[in-house]
């Protein structure tokens, strides 16, 4: 099931409405998770009990008077362990008692903590799954304009993580706390209302002060991550730029530079340290102090005769058990706001639509599209002052060869764009094979074509599984087929272990090159009805081209091929040439009737000429 | 972007590695000694408790009026009084240490990363030496203090409260102290199996991490692929591996914490039947009872601290490694001891000249290793070098460059052009034959002196984070604003500087983000010519510059290399036209070397380049004009 964050008027929700929205689905598994810490708890409070009743029915001589003053609890639980006749004759029974309720409460425990952190990180792991399934169908509007890859980025993982910490570790710990004091509240009570109030009632001023210092010294913590992040930034600038520190032997000036953020990060933190050993000596000594009261209380009551030796033990070792696990409430209380926060931040990704959202009519056709394109009168626009492509006209027949030439900002990938569906176009209409592709299945539209985009990208895995990516059945000997085409299969058995060599992080580094050599039989491996290269081979040496351009031509015939170009080498032998300038076509024809015709193509042309012309100039003098 | 750091675990301790480490703390011993001193007594305060509610339980017991509990109620504010102040000196003093520490090691890391040559970077990728400096030195400091802490503070409570129980009832306490063998064995034990899910689970996040990017910046390819669905596969499954990790870290300690308090009931159950035995004997009272079943709960805290920071130990021990064999590391080039001493000597003849006489006039004529300061020739000599065993990239290179003259490189990458530049610039040594500066091996002179000499523009220039004004400065650091602008405006970036937000004192954002390559070319060449270089050395950009602030590039270059040796690792053709000398380099030899003219006369290797990079710059010239 999905996340709602959100009311139905689309704000993300806040509170205690936010926490019951994020649990949905785990819900009950937290309920188990509750009732089993509640089962765990009452066990382990029982142990000390077992020690108290000892004490008072057996250790302690009856003629002391004092036995009288027990509390029915620990009559219970000694009548629970066998009695004191059975006992005092038989002191083992205590042992075994308390080793099975220590076993009891262990089990229970295991299997709250095993409940709360499958629900914790299931949730998390559910929101993560959602997130990343949510940014491949956002539209590229979102993507491209109203968002930066690292703010996502950071949503997805800071904001998660900061999710994952409030419900692994301060609900849990919460909850825990409730349920301590929610147990060992009766216990205390029916011992002793007075001595009860004595040993616990600090515990609110506990709470209160971590709470109130924390919050008041929140903002050393934010000093103190800054204070950090600028030495990170100064040491990260400094390495990345090492080259040039060493090329004019600036060592001394930046030792002396790293000194102030070095000495800043040491300094904050050492402020933040004072500040937080008064927090923990104050909290220390508040803490104490309880323990305190509540030893010399009961022994006072003890020595009063309204209580007995037992309860003394008791209480001690019960307030230990409460006390430590409390007293971090109040800090954990000032992390709330941080998570509601993050959790808005996700919910503004999960609340983007998808970009199928608003596809009404999807037309599946069964058969791969001829490759026949066709645009009548396409205009569109990335923002409403200016067309990005003005009526744009133009048709590709099945097995032909466009190419399209324009200086940068004229359109071209734009118009690249339109037809794979990344942007719809504002007016106008794109057919495929007679069909407006705005009724066709997005996915059906898109494995139509083989796109190698401007830039291309690859996955940071080996050199097959990026060739091999949509078509995994394909095998060894079609891959290097498709490497051969766009020559790069040479290079790659060059490397120590060739199509397995990993790309990216954990591996090697392709020069610009080698990449689009990648994504070019990447692209001819799915063998599609229409190819698209958008300026593909801008860093391909002239050689490597021209041979790629030659096995390309022997395509020809099964695939319509669209290439976006600046060099007349690729554009030469493409069957219609378009030159599109400022969103417009303004030359249409081949290469026999460009070149003969004034215009940016002819200017390509008269390079060669000019050339000639330079060389002939040049070895002459 | 920086790499997750690397995750060894090492169960055997080093322990010389780790005195090594402990001497920076050693450095503080005015925080150390409190730090020590504190830790013990607040284990003593800590074991000290239990026996004032033993005093309590026997007053009461041996019926006692309320004024008997008077020294015991001050005994315990006194003693918590004390507890407090303490926890209060150790955090401070811990916590001081770890950041003096971290000060310390991070400032001679860094320190000696500047000093290193430039193979030492070629090995060690940037994000690698980033965690080393950050999170490594980070985690060391943190150990150094708290880890310290801890165990002084562990050792000695377990110490304090076997010696109590000892003294109070020996018999009573070897029968508790019986529980002690399993509780270290199962801490020991759970917690390093704890230690290596964390970092499991860390690791499993720097995979869902770097798979967020790859699906964020490949969403396009994705798209085009129709990948979505297995993308999401993949993804589910790194997921749910960290599910399944984190889940596991929630089960080790689901087991640990219920089995160590399992043996802490043992204990406590093991003195109530004992001790209570001796209770009914009258051997002992019930106020030790009461102690002795305290106890028995309380070794569970100190152990478990312990093995806490035995897992951390050994899990650091990598990381301690690596940053002490860092700053152990030597620099490979470095002045030699003969040049040491010339410069020693230099300094000495220069001291005792009369204070009156301005110490330029000296300087002007001779150079702090007391060589002649002009550069008049550089001569590589015989030079053979290569990046590491296997592959050659220079082979017995032979060339004279003559003051003045400009020598353009050219040929295809990886053929060795930037490692001739970078041997001149003593970024690197000749592996066998000499680089020589009017003769002499520049081995026998001083490596300061010479990089002061050169004026480097590297093919992607590397801007610092700051103003235009600040970065032009990084060349020479006393130059006065007038010089910043007269170097701006010899190589043609003053005006599109004035152009900016706040001319000169405009920030560029981090590496000179807010410029084009082109802009930062123009910076970084001002850089290298405000320390008015003897030797120049260019990389041109390989990627497309506005062909307007090319022609700014360009334009400067001809003022700047005038009077010059100048290396020029040439794309441009009229770079490449205007050298003195074309060198044609390709698999680590010169292939080709003369002029422009008489290498298109040859019809080699040069005349196709040549041919291709006229086509390409005309083609690049008319598309961007119709633009």
């Amino acid at each position: 099931m999905s996340l709602k964050l959100h009311n139905d008027a689309g704000e993300t929700l806040s509170g205690p409405k936010l926490v019951w929205q994020l649990i949905a689905g785990y819900r009950s598994m937290y309920l188990w998770a509750a009732l089993a810490l509640f089962i765990s708890t009452s066990f382990q409070f029982i142990i000390p009990l077992i020690g108290s009743a000892t004490i008072d029915y057996v250790l302690t001589e009856p003629e002391a008077g004092k036995t009288a003053n027990s509390s029915p609890l620990l009559r219970y639980v000694m009548d629970l362990i066998g009695g004191e006749e059975l006992v005092s004759t038989r002191l083992w029974i205590p042992l075994i008692a308390m080793v099975i309720f220590a076993a009891l409460g262990g089990l229970f425990n295991y299997y709250q903590k095993l409940a709360a952190a499958k629900a914790s990180d299931g949730i998390c792991k559910r929101m993560k799954d959602q997130l990343y399934d949510h940014i491949q169908r956002l539209t590229n509007r979102y993507l491209d304009h109203d968002t930066q890859t690292g703010d996502l980025v950071q949503r997805c993982t800071s904001d998660v993580e900061t999710t994952r910490i409030f419900l692994a570790a301060h609900v849990v710990e919460i909850g825990r706390s409730v349920i301590l004091v929610l147990t060992v509240l009766p216990i205390m009570l029916s011992m002793h209302v007075g001595l009860t109030i004595a040993s616990l009632g600090l515990l609110p001023i506990i709470i209160l002060y971590s709470y109130l210092y924390i919050k008041k010294v929140k903002h050393l913590f934010t000093e103190v991550d800054e204070a950090e992040g600028r030495l990170t930034s100064l040491v990260q600038e400094n390495i990345t730029g090492i080259r040039v520190v060493r090329a004019f032997g600036r060592h001394d000036y930046e030792i002396e530079k790293f000194e102030k953020p070095n000495s800043e990060y040491r300094d904050t933190s050492l402020k933040l340290i004072n500040t937080m050993s008064w927090f923990w000596s104050i909290s220390d000594i508040v803490s104490l102090t309880q323990i305190g009261i509540a030893l010399i209380a009961s022994a006072y009551l003890a020595i009063q005769g309204s209580v007995s030796v037992g309860t003394i033990f008791a209480f001690l070792a019960l307030i230990n058990m409460v006390l430590w696990p409390v007293r971090m409430i109040g800090r954990i209380l000032t992390d709330f706001g941080k998570t509601s926060v993050a959790l808005k931040r996700i919910n503004e990704i999960l609340t983007q639509p998808f970009e199928t959202e608003t596809d009404d009519i999807s037309c599946k056709p069964d058969t791969a599209a001829q490759g026949s394109i066709e645009l009548d009168q396409v205009s569109f626009s990335h923002s409403s002052d200016s067309k990005t492509v003005e009526d744009i006209s133009l048709s590709v027949s099945p097995g032909e060869t466009l190419a399209i030439l324009g200086p940068s900002g004229s359109g071209k990938t734009t118009l690249m764009h339109l037809l794979l569906r990344f942007y719809d176009c504002d007016s106008g209409t794109i057919k495929l094979d007679g069909n407006d592709i705005k009724t066709l299945d997005r996915s059906y539209l898109r494995a139509q074509f083989g796109v190698v985009l401007q830039e291309p990208f690859l996955y940071s895995r080996s050199i097959r599984s990026n060739i091999q990516f949509g078509v995994s059945q394909a095998n060894q000997i079609e891959i290097e087929e498709a490497a051969r085409m766009a020559c790069i299969h040479d290079t790659i058995q060059t490397f120590t272990d060739g199509y397995e060599t990993e790309i990216g992080e954990k591996g090697i580094t392709l020069s610009g090159g080698q990449r689009q050599r990648v994504a070019i039989s990447r692209a001819l491996l799915r063998n599609p009805p229409i190819l698209l290269l958008d300026d593909a081979l801008s860093a391909v040496d002239n050689e490597t081209e021209s041979s790629i351009i030659q096995a390309l031509q022997s395509r020809r015939g099964k695939s319509t091929t669209i290439v976006i170009a600046h060099r007349l080498s690729t554009l030469a032998h493409a069957d219609k040439i378009v030159v599109l300038e400022g969103g417009r076509i303004t030359q249409f024809g081949t290469h026999k009737t460009l070149t003969e015709e004034d215009g940016l193509y002819q200017r390509l042309w008269n390079i060669q000429t000019k050339l000639e012309e330079t060389l002939a100039a040049e070895t002459q003098r | 972007m920086t790499n997750p750091p690397e995750e060894e675990f090492q169960s055997k301790i080093n322990f010389d590695l780790w005195r090594r480490i402990f001497r920076f703390a050693l450095n503080h011993k005015r925080l150390l000694i409190p730090l020590a001193a504190s830790a013990i007594v607040l284990s003593l305060i800590d074991a000290a408790y239990p026996i004032i509610t033993m005093m309590a339980v026997d007053i009461v017991h041996n019926g006692g009026v309320a004024k008997d509990l008077i020294p015991p109620a001050l005994l315990f504010l006194g003693l918590s009084v004390t507890l407090a102040a303490l926890v209060y000196v150790f955090i401070r003093c811990a916590g001081g240490i770890s950041h003096h520490i971290a000060y310390d090691i991070k400032r001679d890391c860094f320190k000696r990363l500047q000093e290193l040559e430039f193979a030492f970077y070629d090995k060690q990728p940037t994000g690698w030496l980033i965690s080393r400096l950050t999170a490594d030195c980070d985690r060391l400091s943190r150990i150094m203090a708290w880890g310290f802490l801890d165990v002084m503070w562990g050792s000695f409570f377990v110490f304090a409260m076997t010696i109590t129980m000892l003294i109070i009832n020996w018999k009573l306490a070897l029968i508790v102290l019986a529980t002690l063998p399993p509780l270290i064995a199962i801490s020991v034990y759970f917690q390093k199996r704890m230690l290596l899910t964390s970092r499991l689970i860390r690791k499993h996040n720097a995979r869902i991490t770097a798979s967020y990017n790859e699906g964020i910046a490949g969403v396009k390819t994705t798209k085009t692929l129709g990948r979505e669905t297995e993308n999401l596969n993949e993804f589910e499954g790194m997921s749910e591996d960290m599910y399944s990790a984190s889940v596991r870290r929630a089960f080790l300690s689901a087991v640990y914490l219920p089995l160590v308090m399992l043996i802490g009931s043992v204990g406590s159950g093991l003195a109530l039947w004992y001790g209570g035995l001796d209770v009914l004997d009258e051997t002992i009272s019930l106020g030790v009872l009461v102690a002795f079943i305290s106890y028995a709960g309380n070794f569970f805290h100190p152990i478990n601290q312990i093995a806490t920071i035995l897992a951390e130990i050994q899990g650091a021990q990598a990381a301690g490694e690596r940053v002490m064999s860092l700053l152990a590391t030597e620099p490979k080039i470095k002045d030699s001891p003969e040049v040491l001493q010339k410069i020693a000597q230099r300094s000495a003849e220069l001291q005792p000249a009369t204070p009156l006489q301005d110490p330029s006039t000296q300087i002007a004529t001779l150079a702090i290793d007391g060589y002649a300061t002009h550069i008049n020739e550089i001569q590589f000599a015989d030079v053979t070098f290569s990046y590491n065993e296997k592959e050659q990239v220079l082979k017995r290179f032979n060339l004279t460059v003559k003051r003045g003259q400009t020598i353009a490189l050219v040929g295809p990458s990886g053929g060795g052009k930037s490692t001739i530049v970078s041997l001149v610039s003593r970024f690197y040594e000749p592996d066998s034959g000499e680089v020589r500066l009017n003769g002499t091996d520049y081995r026998q002179r001083s490596l300061e002196w010479l990089q002061g000499q050169l004026g480097i523009v590297l093919q992607t220039p590397h801007l610092f984070n700051g103003s235009v004004k600040e970065n032009i400065r990084y060349g020479r650091l006393e130059a006065t604003d007038e010089e910043i602008r007269d170097a701006a405006q010899l190589v043609n970036a003053h005006d599109f500087i004035m152009k900016l937000e706040n001319g000169y004192d405009t920030t560029i954002g981090e590496g000179g983000a807010r410029l084009s390559t082109g802009e930062r070319q123009l910076i970084s060449f001002a850089r290298a010519l405000i320390a008015n270089p003897q030797i120049f050395i260019m990389d041109e950009a390989t990627s497309s510059i506005d062909t307007e602030t090319e022609k700014l590039i360009q334009d400067g270059m001809q003022r700047v290399f005038d009077g010059r040796i100048s290396f020029v690792i040439a794309h441009r053709l009229s770079t490449i036209r205007s050298a003195d000398q074309i060198l044609v380099i390709n698999k680590g030899e010169i292939e080709e070397q003369g002029t422009h003219q008489e290498l298109l006369a040859n019809r080699g290797h040069y005349y196709e380049l040549y041919v291709n990079q006229f086509r390409r710059e005309g083609e690049t010239l008319a598309i961007e004009e119709a633009g």
